[in-house]
């Protein structure tokens, strides 16, 4: 496979045929976000965070999961692409719990690290909470699924990296939501491999290790705009 | 211009149970005239005639069978999509019940077209009753003879309306969750089972017959530049006479609507469906046609009577349980309008709700997986330009 000329951002690049117009982005220094996306495994396309200019294109499209094309001409940071990202992760925090001050991760919450980032200002888009018991009885996993944003990964990486199959995804609409067996919570009898990847994973705080308050310091400091 | 029967040639002509009616009005005399032509000769007989996609996206046919034909792989399928889900679109399901062999004969010219030994037929769940039926002329058309090297299996839904989109489909004919799939690979290239597929709707396969028989140029010398030969319109709402009619392309919305159908003090029409556009009464003389407004046909007409916010509303609230809930727009995007619309249809809007009501029909157009997400506000965009003044009045205070 050659390689491939195309205009990134008004700069001429090249790059190998068959790779996706983010993983060209990443390489020439120009960081897109992501949220459903893991390098290496295959890509999901649902956060929708990634999305891009291409010239002729109706839409934005997906960088994570579009090869890039001779001649493909990308914006990845105009204007238009930084209102729709900001509008995606208002939508994320639509029905997001405002629990962050007590949330254990949130000094290291990738959604309010891609707000920040984004200066998201006032939310404008609120929609009903989901309230969902937290699930708190397994010796090896906390699931809060309130916190949920619906990335996908922890089921990725459940089947593909520890071939396990822990979670799948249920209901539609609005009320999708990554469940555990049909839709039970994980009790305290059930066996994972123990393995944290999706824990590692998890975007925001839907997914912990089971811990002991206060006993253990973590993480950097919050995340502080400027 | 006038109805003409090219789709519906056969309905209530024939016995839909017995193939030897069917047999008597040339029925399957396309597929062995097709099979005495290369495949490429049909395909570009169905290039010629401009047949355009009729599910709504209007791609065109040929195009399509060509990516198919050309892809690499021994294996490639066809599908028949009658998952029929857009929103007062009853069309396809009149077709089946009355003329379900022309379908199945539709089908395997594009079988041998694409060069599948396989094809699909996908069944949304609420027309399980047609299932004896269609299955029936399957059979008789095996028995016949006259599909050798041919599989048609149906398929049934479970009750999805973005299952009736492409991918999604395929998802759930594999076995698995109704959700759409990012393009590319597009499924000409790689589509069911990821092996090349071409998907068309009940409706488009319908006309392939008669192409084949009375060539494309006969085809393309009825409607307009750009939308070729007749559409099927599913047409309700408040009219005299509610029913499918078919109509050359390009034929004034004005003589289908208040002709035919009888309808009368129009305020509105919804044309598309759900995912369609929403026009005021004084563009009544618009052409049916790809370059106006056309979706899968479904035409709802709304008297003065109907109130708009009602009707986005519920709209609305349908493609919210609908949308698979893959992608952020779509799932926390129709949550929210569905939410703030309802404040209005309460009399509690808040004005500023207007304008974020526009920027989120944006960024759902812009970034949405599927066609679900990125025409869910088709309608709302539409009324927030020619009926504001209903959306003002749901303004709290006013
Ligand atoms: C949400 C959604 C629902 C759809 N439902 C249907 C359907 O019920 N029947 C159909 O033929 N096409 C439906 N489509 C269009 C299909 O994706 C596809 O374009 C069509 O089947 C292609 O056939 P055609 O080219 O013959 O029109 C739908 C699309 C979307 C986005
Ligand atoms: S639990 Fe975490 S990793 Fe899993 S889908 Fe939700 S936010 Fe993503
Ligand atoms: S646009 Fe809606 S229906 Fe389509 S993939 Fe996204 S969530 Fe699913």
């Amino acid at each position: 496979m050659g390689n491939i000329s195309l205009t990134l951002n008004g700069t001429p690049v090249s790059a190998p045929q068959g790779m996706t117009i983010l993983e060209v982005a990443r390489e020439n220094g120009i960081d897109i976000p992501t949220m459903c996306y893991l390098k290496d495994l295959a890509p999901v396309g649902a956060c929708r965070l990634c999305v891009v200019e291409v010239e002729g294109s109706r839409t934005l499209v997906g960088s994570c999961h579009t090869p890039v094309t001779p001649g493909m001409v990308i914006q990845t940071h105009s204007p238009k692409v930084l209102e729709v990202r900001r509008v995606l992760i208002e939508l994320m925090m639509a029905s997001h719990p405002d629990t962050c001050i007590v949330c254990e991760a949130a000094n290291c919450c990738e959604l309010r690290l891609r707000a920040t980032d984004l200066e998201v200002g006032m939310p404008r888009f609120r929609t009903r909470m989901h309230y969902f018991p937290v699930e708190d009885e397994n010796p090896s996993i906390i699931r809060d699924m309130s916190k949920c944003i619906l990335c996908r990964r922890c089921v990725a990486a459940c089947d593909n990296i520890e071939g396990k199959k822990m979670f799948s995804l249920a209901y539609r609409g609005f009320e999708t939501k990554v469940i555990y067996d049909l839709d039970k919570p994980i009790g305290s009898n059930e066996t994972c491999r123990d393995c944290k990847t999706c824990i590692t994973l998890c975007p925001t705080g839907a997914l912990r290790l089971p811990m002991k308050f206060g006993q253990e310091k973590k993480g950097p400091v919050l995340y502080v705009k400027g | 211009m006038p109805q003409e029967k090219v789709v519906l040639r056969n309905c209530g002509a024939i016995d839909p149970a017995d193939i030897k009616t069917h047999r008597a009005r040339e029925g399957f005399k396309a597929l062995e005239k097709a099979r005495g032509m290369t495949p490429e000769e049909v395909i570009s007989e169905i290039k010629t005639s401009g047949l355009r996609g009729r599910g709504g996206a209007g791609f065109p046919c040929g195009i399509k069978w060509e990516g198919a034909r050309n892809s690499p792989g021994d294996e490639k399928y066809v599908i028949g999509n009658a998952d029929e889900g857009e929103v007062g679109t009853f069309k396809d399901r009149y077709i089946i019940q009355n003329d379900p062999f022309s379908l199945v004969e539709g089908l395997a010219i594009a079988g041998y077209a694409v060069g599948a030994r396989q094809g699909y037929i996908y069944l949304r769940w609420e027309y399980s009753y047609l299932l004896d039926l269609l299955r029936g002329a399957i059979d008789q058309a095996r028995a016949a003879g006259y599909l050798d090297g041919f599989r048609i299996e149906v398929r049934q839904g479970a009750g999805a309306y973005v299952c009736g989109e492409e991918s999604a489909l395929m998802e759930s004919v594999e076995g698995k969750r109704g959700e759409a799939r990012y393009r590319p690979p597009f499924p000409t290239v790689a589509g069911l089972f990821q092996k090349p597929t071409t998907i068309n709707n009940v409706e488009t396969l319908m006309n392939v017959a008669p192409i084949v028989l009375k060539g494309g140029a006969w085809y393309a010398g009825m409607g307009t530049e750009r939308s070729r030969g007749t559409k099927v319109f599913s047409v309700s709402g408040d009219v005299a006479r509610p029913g499918v009619y078919e109509m050359v392309l390009g034929s004034p919305l004005r003589e289908l609507v208040e002709g035919l159908a009888g309808a009368k003090d129009i305020k509105m029409i919804q044309i598309g469906g759900a995912t369609g556009r929403i026009i005021p009464y004084d563009q009544i003389d618009a052409p049916l046609a790809f370059e106006s407004y056309l979706g899968a046909g479904a035409i709802t007409v709304y008297n003065r009577s109907r109130g708009v916010l009602e009707i986005v509303g519920r709209t609305m609230e349908f493609l919210a349980e609908e949308s698979c809930g893959k992608c952020t727009p779509c799932r926390q995007g129709t949550e929210w309008l569905v939410e703030t619309l309802d404040r209005f249809r309460r009399g509690e809007g808040a004005a500023r709700d207007i304008g974020y009501m526009q920027v989120l029909a944006d960024t759902m157009a812009l970034s949405s997986l599927c066609g679900l997400g990125q025409a869910a506000c088709s309608g709302l965009v539409d009324t927030l330009k020619y009926f504001r003044d209903d959306y003002d009045r749901g303004i709290s205070g006013k």
